[in-house]
């Protein structure tokens, strides 16, 4: 897989050259697509487990590859297990940012190597109904195991593919939701609600290729 | 090795009793008179075993001797094909052709015990110093039994009053301070018998991990008494009754601080009348009726608050008409007519629920020929909260010769969702979610929405208006029997179980606080197959060797569908990037073994006038739970590593009225305490029998 993405990364170097070296003006320059790899993205929340829950979400954006604080220039955004996008309508809990770009998301089945293409069809928003990346165990991205171990686990085989506030499209594959990735998570002892995530993401415009 | 003071006294004791009569002692044979054995169950009339067309196993006193079993799942963990597996509610529950415990029926004396706390029937509750024979059915019964009897049925037929005034002790000590005594007191005479036995087994439980605070298995003591007494009014008349009590104490330990006790309270009676109009005709009256009880609490023991408490109320009553007529010695009909009320109370029900349902069967035993037996049979169950269930059956044998015979049996089984099912309405207090039986979920949905606690529906109330159906089977076996001579004989048992409509839970609703609302609905498509070996040979007249082989694949076809399809990944360590899986990577259900074997060998000590035996049973590996995340069990998950337990034991018999047994099982004193918390590890006992 590795390998993959180091041809798929010398096939755009290489195209990038390629077109840079055309001295066709009109043409923009291909930026190149990288995957990237998120560690110990901090989602705390306040409330749950019966409680209503509140909390800042925490929001992310693609195009610089950090959190951010902005409200507007944010494309994905976690609280606890729930993860929004900037696109659509609020859900109304506490502390949910507005949405104000043109975000929207969908789960694809495969890995982040055979996820290759965007099917704009399948893009939902938010809405005042439900998340685009559904919630709760098994209808999501994740499995809850309940006891005796009270895992959270990222489904093997789920791409979140999306659509950023701009138009522009990233998929990501969560990795883990305990602080430092463990390969052993205990949900006892490790802390709980930090994403670990690879994602790749498609700076051009247009493009519904990864 | 464990020696404790009472232990040793009581090796004294014995030692200085078997000193004192050690002479003049007669030992049986091996080889006892070889009487015909006669099998109830399969068709509920007095029937040889020889000629039944079904895949049928008798598992007699002797065998539970030689075992020296204390509790039921001691004998039937010997058995070909069997396994009890422990569920999360504690109890210890039979597999049966790769079916789980809520799928097997299980009956004493042919009614059917009740408190199935989550689906598990403990099988830990039945002492087997009482057991006559037990009689086990492969394949789905439910032509005769109704629900549950799916994968089988096992029937526990307990002692009668037999001939005479006697009076039966024992008693029993092992490692863990376990004692198991029990006494017998039995009279019959004439027209009139009766027999009261009374058993204590207590234990100081035992601790797979001492690290942690609490114990894997609460010290507890429970009781056991049965009274039976029969009166002849006539040669063609008879009256029986049957009570039974059973109670339990365990301590129940919820962590360090939090602590409380459990108790188990069952009572049971069956009355039976019999009446014999000619030499063809018979009938048969039984009313059953029996309680099921459990009460837990919590006490938090820093401050002596109370913490929690649950409990579990279960009834049943079945009045019960059955007919036999004997066209001619071989022909025969048997049908049946009763009615089943069962009710429950328990912690978590919004409603007390009730089941009303009556039932009508029919089935006819024919030798068409010699050489060919066949059995049809059908039952009807009607029910007030599901659809009504129609439950054939048909079979047949074919003797090639004296040494070979061929069987075959197709039959439908089915069992009824269960009052969790249908009338559950829980949400879990520490983290949010809700749990809701199908008849319930609609009015439940309505009041949580009403509170504001729904996010969005995701089931319409529309589709949880009909009911939900029985789990249903087909099950077919296809046997050949061997025998050689009374030395050598086997059987193989091919079978094949295919099961619609098992029901699950899914996701109805999300929830306000992130968490879902689950309820209860039919999806699964599941089989099992595979084969059983059975075999018994006798090198010497002093040895006899048994064993048997089971070969499992039990599988989801849901599942195998998407694995095939390829919508199933996996990762190789929990934080590395998923991949594709292929076909051949589903392994199957959960805690299902591949390969289970049972080797036994017991032998004859003349000089000493004892026997001994070593008995091994061995079990493949198997998954618990999904552990890389994909909700399969893959060849990548964790795996619980295969096992084999070896016991050894001799029983010498002296002064023709006493007997002692020996033994230590589980001789290399495996365990896994992380996995397997009904394994205790090595366990050292004697037993003095008295029988006078």
């Amino acid at each position: 897989m590795k390998t993959m993405k180091t041809i798929q990364f010398i096939i755009l170097i290489a195209l990038f050259t390629g077109f840079s070296s055309c001295s066709n003006d009109d043409d923009e320059p291909l930026v190149a697509v990288e995957s990237q790899n998120i560690t110990n993205l901090q989602a705390q929340q306040a409330g749950g487990q019966g409680q209503p829950i509140s909390g800042a979400f925490a929001k992310f954006d693609f195009l610089t590859g950090q959190t951010t604080e902005s409200d507007s220039d944010w494309d994905i955004a976690f609280r606890g297990t729930s993860i929004i996008v900037n696109g659509g309508t609020s859900l109304g809990t506490i502390d949910e940012p507005e949405r104000t770009g043109e975000g929207a998301a969908y789960m694809a089945s495969g890995t982040m190597a055979s996820v290759m293409e965007v099917t704009q069809d399948l893009f939902v928003q938010d809405s005042d109904t439900g998340y685009a990346i559904t919630t709760g165990s098994e209808n999501g991205w994740y499995s809850y195991s309940g006891a005796p171990t009270y895992l959270i686990t990222p489904i093997p085989g789920k791409i979140l593919v999306f659509k950023t506030r701009d138009g522009r499209y990233a998929k990501v594959e969560i990795l883990s939701y305990y602080e430092n990735a463990p390969s052993e998570p205990n949900a006892f002892t490790d802390t709980s609600r930090v994403y670990t995530f690879n994602y790749v993401y498609q700076p051009n415009f247009g493009i519904t290729t990864f | 090795m464990i020696l404790n003071k009472s232990f040793l006294t009581f090796y004294f004791i014995l030692f200085f009793t078997m000193y004192s009569f050690s002479q003049g002692i007669q030992v049986d044979s091996i080889n006892p008179v070889k009487l015909e054995q006669v099998f109830v169950t399969a068709t509920r009339t007095n029937r040889f075993i020889s000629t039944l067309p079904l895949p049928v196993h008798i598992i007699s006193k002797r065998d539970i001797e030689q075992a020296n079993s204390v509790r039921l799942n001691d004998i039937l963990n010997e058995q070909t094909g069997l396994i009890t597996v422990n569920d999360y509610g504690g109890g210890e529950g039979i597999q049966m052709q790769g079916l789980d415990s809520q799928y097997t029926l299980i009956l004493v004396d042919g009614m059917p015990l009740v408190g199935r706390l989550a689906g598990t029937l403990d099988i830990k509750r039945l002492t087997t110093a009482n057991i006559k024979k037990i009689e086990v059915v492969k394949g789905a019964s439910s032509s005769l039994y109704g629900s549950d009897a799916m994968g089988g049925v096992i029937n526990i037929i307990t002692e009668n009053p037999e001939k005479g005034f006697n009076v039966k002790l024992n008693y029993r000590l092992e490692t863990f301070s376990t004692e198991d005594m029990s006494a017998v007191l039995n009279y019959k005479k004439a027209k009139f018998g009766w027999r009261a036995f009374l058993n204590k087994y207590s234990s100081n439980g035992f601790d797979l991990n001492p690290k942690t605070e609490l114990k894997t298995v609460d010290p507890f003591v429970n009781y056991t008494f049965n009274l039976k007494t029969e009166y002849a009014f006539s040669k063609q008349s008879n009256f029986y009754l049957s009570l039974k009590y059973f109670n339990q104490n365990q301590d129940y330990n919820a962590s360090a601080i939090l602590r409380g006790e459990s108790s188990i309270n069952e009572w049971s009676s069956n009355l039976k009348f019999t009446r014999e109009f000619n030499v063809k005709l018979s009938a048969y009256f039984e009313f059953y009726a029996t309680v099921f009880k459990t009460d837990n609490y919590l006490i938090n023991s820093e401050n002596g608050t109370f913490f929690d408490s649950n409990y579990f109320d279960q009834q049943l009553i079945r009045p019960e008409l059955r007919v036999q007529y004997k066209f001619n010695e071989v022909n025969e009909l048997i049908g049946g007519i009763g009615y089943s009320h069962e009710s429950l109370d328990r912690t978590n029900f919004s409603v007390q629920p009730e089941f009303n349902a009556p039932y009508v069967y029919l089935q006819y035993d024919s030798n068409l020929t010699n050489d060919i037996n066949m059995i049809i049979g059908a039952r009807f169950d009607s029910h007030n909260k599901y659809r009504s269930q129609f439950s054939p059956k048909a079979a047949v044998r074919y003797s090639l010769n004296k040494k070979w015979s061929l069987k075959g049996s197709v039959g439908y089984g089915f069992k009824a969702p269960d009052f969790r099912q249908l009338f559950f309405d829980f949400t879990n207090s520490t983290v949010g979610y809700t749990v809701l039986g199908f008849n319930v979920a609609n009015s439940a949905l309505a009041q949580l929405q009403s509170q504001g606690e729904i996010a969005t529906l995701i089931i319409s109330p529309s589709d949880l208006k009909n009911t939900l159906s029985p789990e249903n089977s087909i099950s077919t076996n296809i046997g050949v029997d061997y025998k050689l001579s009374p030395k050598l004989n086997f059987k193989v048992n091919f079978f094949r179980n295919n099961i619609n409509d098992l029901i699950d839970t899914r996701v109805i609703a999300n929830k306000t606080n992130g968490q879902n609302v689950f309820s209860y609905y039919n999806v699964n498509k599941v089989y099992t197959s595979g084969f059983e070996i059975d075999g018994k040979w006798k090198p010497l007249n002093r040895l006899k060797i048994t064993g048997g082989y089971q070969l499992l694949f039990a599988k989801d076809k849901e599942a195998e569908a998407a694995f095939e399809k390829g919508d199933v990944y996996a990762r190789k360590d929990p934080v590395s990037p998923a991949f594709q899986l292929k076909k051949e990577d589903y392994f199957g259900l959960f805690n299902r073994s591949r390969h289970m074997v049972n080797l036994k060998l017991y032998y004859m000590l003349p000089k000493w006038k004892a026997f001994a035996n070593v008995r091994l049973t061995y079990r493949s590996k198997y998954g618990l739970l999904d552990s890389n995340g994909n909700n399969y069990l893959d060849v990548y998950d964790d795996f619980v590593e295969a096992y084999s337990i070896l016991d050894f034991s001799i029983n010498k018999t002296f002064y023709t009225n006493y007997s002692l047994n020996i033994g230590i099982d589980n001789l290399f004193n495996f365990t896994d305490p992380q996995n397997i918390s009904n394994i205790p590890g090595r366990i050292i006992y004697a037993k003095l029998n008295i029988n006078l």
